[in-house]
Parts: structure tokens; C-alpha cells; sequence
């Protein structure tokens, strides 16, 4: 029987819930759009507010099937702060391409009660159940501009692949449970010898590919860039981030339990992270549009997370989950300017202003945002006073704990690669003249609320680049 | 073990040859005189109008959907309608209380739906 104090422990995930429902109703009843946008801001805030309460308790509720400590309040905390930057961001961006519609909020507020669900999950089939409705909401948002074609090619692509991996990530639960009689998470984590049965191997391994696949890793990496290209540009910060800190949520803290027992795995996860890294790397070279560069960059940077998993130890923990806080700050960033710079385009329902070309000379028209780029840009590239270098350290640092000095070898090389499309465009912004002469100033013109939100991003890159540290102290994970 | 399975083939089998014999001797043996009114599409009984691949109102697909949720719903009310006379007091509280959550998420989509004018039908 439930307890009624269980529902103190998943307070955050009620109120998300509640609010996704009644932003529904506030759009069927106000005509008025601001309404809804700044009940979904005071929802997030104040679920993001009562993450905090819980954080120094370490309980399982429900009946086994929620599980409620230190890293599961650290995974809400972070899936909580990249959907309030994006919901910030969001609003003048829907205003500019004509899709301002209440259900763009509430649909972001079902995507995070599945998110929370699979992060607080202490079962397979909870955890199933946040990844559906994480998805579901991702693939109609993917296709919110209706009337853009490369949108619904995103959003079909989205959904008809992710329908066809929660086939195998339903059949590796499926395997698991027919060896060991039991969904639950903990239970599974304690399992023993058990666990080295080849069905079960199996039955793991095909529920890791599910992941892998909303992750972006190699060999199931392919969907990245069409689907983040075609979805409404804040939609992609939002996918890239808070998506994958979910999923990242759950296989974590699973890996990381049954370490001794799936060694063999190890060499696996090794060459899909090596992979994953040069695919991302490699091909983004080649790239001339900005939002595929970036979506190639995130294939990388799951290459990076990859390398954590694949060590599978306390200090891969750690220097994964820093390694979330940098990303979300940089990415959502890098994500909300080029929204910002991105052109009203609804006469020829195609995306503009997305190309390399158009950066050229960004410093001279914009020099503020052409910094908050570069920022960003040094970050994701690695680069030291910036949080995403202390994110690769710690994660490279893990690998080279748990004896993979190559893999960590390989990782830096590769990451020098990557290196080098940050800087490609950084050049074009400082050190080329615009060659588009029909540039209007309208473009700059920024709201508040944007500016608001990469003011959050650029400071988050900045404080956790000169104090990581501070992150530590406040999550003791 | 598998022996058990054989009346198992052996109904198939039978069934098998019951369906491709029937069909290949009334082909084989039987009178073939088409005529247009033979060989048109058989729409139960009425003269076929159009293409059958056509565009439909999206309201069909809202009335089924809206069909759906609400065929569903009566699907979980029925056990819990069942058993709640089983329940001592306390737990009758906690199930309506329960029930009533449901039932009010499917009022809201329901409220949802309609203010959003899916049910107009002109």
C-alpha cells in the first residue's frame, strides 16, 4: 500500500505534472499566449525550487519504485535548468516563425514529467514508461512547424526510428526479467551471478542499445543530424540537452552498479565511444550548416560520454555528470544564438540564416552575441577557462582510472580534430567580411526574456569553468 | 514432448487441403462468364462511387481517437468498480480518491477537445 508521505519525495515530478495538465486548459480557455508561458515559467521554477528539498536523502518509496537519492536530485536539478533556459528562449523564437501555440509549452512540460520519471525510475518499466512519453512529445515537437518540410521530415524520421529501437530496448527488458523474475532496478543491481548468464547479457545489451540510440552513439548515431537540422531550433537545445541527461540518468547509475559483473562489455563500450567520437568529429568537418555542425558536435560529445560509461567507475560518475552541467550551459547557449540569428522565413517555409556563409562577419554587425558564441564555442571545443574543459578532464581522468590510458590517448587526439570546425567558425565570425548585403538589423533585435536566458547559459560556462569545484560542494555525489 | 504437437499438424493440414482443394476445383471446374457488373468493386451492395483512395476529414480521425481514450477508460473502470465493494473502508477511500484522479486527467482532456472545437461537426 502506498503511503501518503511518499508523495512528499516526488513533489517536483506532481507539480510538473499538474502544471503540463493545466497549461492545457489555460490554451483551450485565454486567447492570450503570455499566460501560459508564464505559468509554465513559474511551474518549472517552482519544481526546479523543490528538487533541492530531498537532496540529502537517500530512500526508495512507492513500493520499490522510485528511487530517491543524490543522483537521481542532481539528474532532476539539471533536466529542470535546461528546460527553464529553453522555455525562456522559446518564446520570442515560436513568436518569430509564426508556431506560437500554448501546446509547444505543455508538450515541453509531458517531455519533462518523463524525463524526472526516468531518473527517478527504480523499475524497467517505469523507466519505459518516462522514455515513451519523453519521446512521444519530442517527435510532435520535432514536427511543430507544420508547414516546413524538412521539420516533418524530422519528425517522421524521429518517430519511426525511435518507434523501431523501443522495439529492442522493450525486448532486452523482456530477456532481462526472464532471468531474473524481477523488473526492479535495485533488485537487478544485487542479482550476483546471475547477471553473468548469457541471456541476461543479451537482454543488457539490447536495453543499451535503446539507449544509445536516444543518445546519439555510434552505430545508431545516424538520425542526429536530419532530426536536430529540421526541429525548431530551440527544440533541438532542448533534445540535445535535457534529453540526453535523461537517458544518460537512467543507464548510468544501472552501469556503474553492476560494473564487476559486465566487464565484458567494457571493450564494447570503448570502440562505440572511439567511434561515436570520430563520426562526430570527422564528418562535422565538412559541414556548412550550423545547426548540423552543432548536431555532428553533439554525436561527439555522446562519444565523450560514452568514454565515462565505458570506465564505469565512481570517478566516470562524477566526471559525467560535470560534464552534463558544461553541456547543458554550452550547448542550450550555442543552440539559443543561432535561434537568435536565425531568420523569419514563413513566405518560404525553409529555414534561413542557418548556413556557415551567413557568420561571416557576425563580429562587425553584432560584436556581444559574436562573443557569446565564441564562448560557447571554446567550450564545447574544450578549451580551459570554460566549463567544458573541466568536463572532458574529469571524464578523461576516469578513463584513464579504470586502466583505458588508450582510450583516453585516442579521446584527446580525437577532440583536437574537433577543434578545429569550432575554430572554422570562429573565423568566419571575426576574421571575414559579410558578403550578404540584404542583412537587416531586425535580427538583433533580441527580447529580454532571450537575453535572460544566454545570460544564464554564458554565466554557468563561465562560474563552473572557474570554480567546478562549487558543483561538488552543492551535490556531494 | 513434441509428439503432442502432431494433431496440431494434422488439423493444419487438413485445413490447408480443405482451402486449396475447394478453391482449385471450383476455379478449375466451374462456369467463368464475367460481366461489368461481376467484375465491379463490391461495396455492399451499393454502386461504387470514387476512388477508394481518398482524403478523409480529420475529424474521423479525432472521433476515433477520442473513441479510443474513452473505450479504454470504461476498460479500467470495470475492475475497479468490481472490486471496490470488496474493500474495507479506508482502502474504499484511498481507490475512490484514486478513480477520481483518473477520471478528472480524461474530464480535462475532454474539456481540452472541446474548447478546441474538435467536436464541431460543420
Amino acid at each position: 500500500m502506498i503511503q501518503l508521505q511518499d508523495f512528499n519525495y516526488i513533489i517536483p515530478l506532481l507539480i510538473i505534472t499538474i502544471g503540463a495538465t493545466v497549461t492545457l486548459v489555460i490554451d483551450a480557455f485565454s486567447k492570450n499566449k503570455n499566460v501560459v508561458f508564464w505559468f509554465t515559467i513559474v511551474t518549472v521554477v517552482a519544481a526546479l525550487s523543490t528538487a533541492f528539498i530531498h537532496i540529502d536523502i537517500a530512500t526508495i518509496v512507492f513500493n520499490n519504485f522510485i528511487r530517491i537519492n543524490i543522483l537521481s536530485t542532481t539528474f532532476q536539478v539539471l533536466i529542470l535548468t535546461a528546460i527553464l533556459i529553453s522555455v525562456f528562449s522559446s518564446k520570442s523564437y515560436i513568436e518569430k516563425e509564426g508556431i506560437n501555440f500554448g501546446e509547444y509549452y505543455s508538450l515541453m512540460l509531458f517531455s519533462v514529467m518523463g524525463m524526472i520519471l526516468m531518473v527517478i525510475g527504480n523499475d524497467l518499466l517505469l523507466v519505459f514508461l518516462g522514455l515513451e512519453l519523453m519521446s512521444i512529445c519530442f517527435y510532435v515537437l520535432a514536427g511543430f512547424m507544420r508547414k516546413r518540410i524538412k521539420s516533418n521530415e524530422s519528425a517522421l524520421k524521429y518517430f519511426l526510428l525511435g518507434a523501431f529501437m523501443t522495439g529492442f530496448l522493450l525486448y532486452g527488458i523482456a530477456l532481462m526479467y526472464g532471468v531474473l523474475g524481477t523488473t526492479n532496478i535495485s533488485t537487478i543491481s544485487s542479482a550476483g551471478e546471475l547477471i553473468k548468464t548469457p541471456t541476461f547479457l543479451i537482454g543488457f545489451g539490447l536495453f543499451m542499445v535503446g539507449f544509445f540510440f536516444k543518445l546519439g552513439v555510434f552505430p545508431f548515431q545516424m538520425w542526429v543530424p536530419d532530426v536536430y537540422e529540421g526541429a525548431p531550433t530551440t527544440i533541438t537545445g532542448m533534445m540535445s540537452t535535457a534529453g540526453k541527461i535523461a537517458a544518460v540518468g537512467v543507464i548510468l547509475p544501472i552501469v556503474v552498479s553492476l560494473a564487476s559483473n559486465i566487464t565484458t562489455f567494457r571493450p564494447v563500450f570503448s570502440v562505440a565511444a572511439i567511434l561515436t567520437m570520430l563520426i562526430g568529429s570527422v564528418i562535422a568537418l565538412s559541414q556548412s550548416n550550423v545547426k548540423r555542425l552543432l548536431a555532428y558536435s553533439s554525436i561527439a560529445s555522446a562519444g565523450y560520454i560514452m568514454v565515462g560509461i565505458a570506465s564505469m567507475n565512481d570517478w566516470a560518475l562524477k566526471g559525467i555528470i560535470f560534464y552534463l552541467v558544461a553541456y547543458v550551459f554550452m550547448q542550450l547557449g550555442a543552440f539559443i544564438i543561432i535561434s537568435i540569428l536565425e531568420q523569419n522565413s514563413s513566405d518560404t517555409n525553409e529555414f534561413k540564416n542557418l548556413e556557415l556563409n551567413n557568420y561571416k562577419g557576425l563580429a562587425k554587425e553584432n560584436p556581444v552575441l559574436a562573443i557569446f558564441f565564441t564562448i560557447f564555442l571554446f567550450s564545447l571545443a574544450g578549451i580551459p577557462p570554460f566549463a567544458g574543459f573541466w568536463g572532458k578532464y574529469y571524464i578523461f581522468y576516469a578513463a584513464i582510472q579504470a586502466n583505458l590510458i588508450w582510450l583516453s590517448i585516442v579521446g584527446i587526439l580525437i577532440s583536437v580534430v574537433s577543434v578545429y570546425y569550432y575554430l572554422k567558425l570562429i573565423v568566419y565570425m571575426w576574421f571575414m567580411d559579410s558578403d550578404n548585403t540584404e542583412y537587416s538589423q531586425d535580427v538583433y533585435r533580441v527580447s529580454p526574456l532571450t537575453n535572460f536566458a544566454v545570460s544564464l547559459t554564458i554565466v554557468g560556462t563561465l562560474f563552473f569553468g572557474l570554480f567546478p569545484e562549487v558543483f561538488f560542494n552543492l551535490f556531494k555525489v | 514432448m513434441l509428439e503432442s504437437y502432431i494433431p496440431i499438424f494434422i488439423i493444419i493440414t487438413i485445413s490447408l487441403l480443405f482451402a486449396i482443394v475447394n478453391i482449385s476445383f471450383s476455379t478449375i471446374f466451374g462456369p467463368q462468364r464475367p460481366n461489368k457488373e461481376k467484375l465491379s468493386t463490391y461495396e455492399s451492395g451499393v454502386e461504387p462511387i470514387g476512388s477508394a483512395r481518398d482524403r478523409f476529414s480529420i475529424k474521423y480521425y479525432m472521433v476515433a481517437v477520442s473513441f479510443i481514450v474513452f473505450d479504454i477508460e470504461v476498460v479500467f473502470l470495470y475492475p475497479w468498480a468490481v472490486s471496490f465493494i470488496t474493500l474495507s473502508k479506508p482502502e474504499m477511500i484511498y481507490s475512490f480518491i484514486v478513480g477520481s484522479v483518473f477520471l478528472f486527467i480524461l474530464l480535462i482532456g475532454l474539456i481540452y477537445e472541446y474548447k478546441k472545437g474538435v467536436l464541431k461537426w460543420d
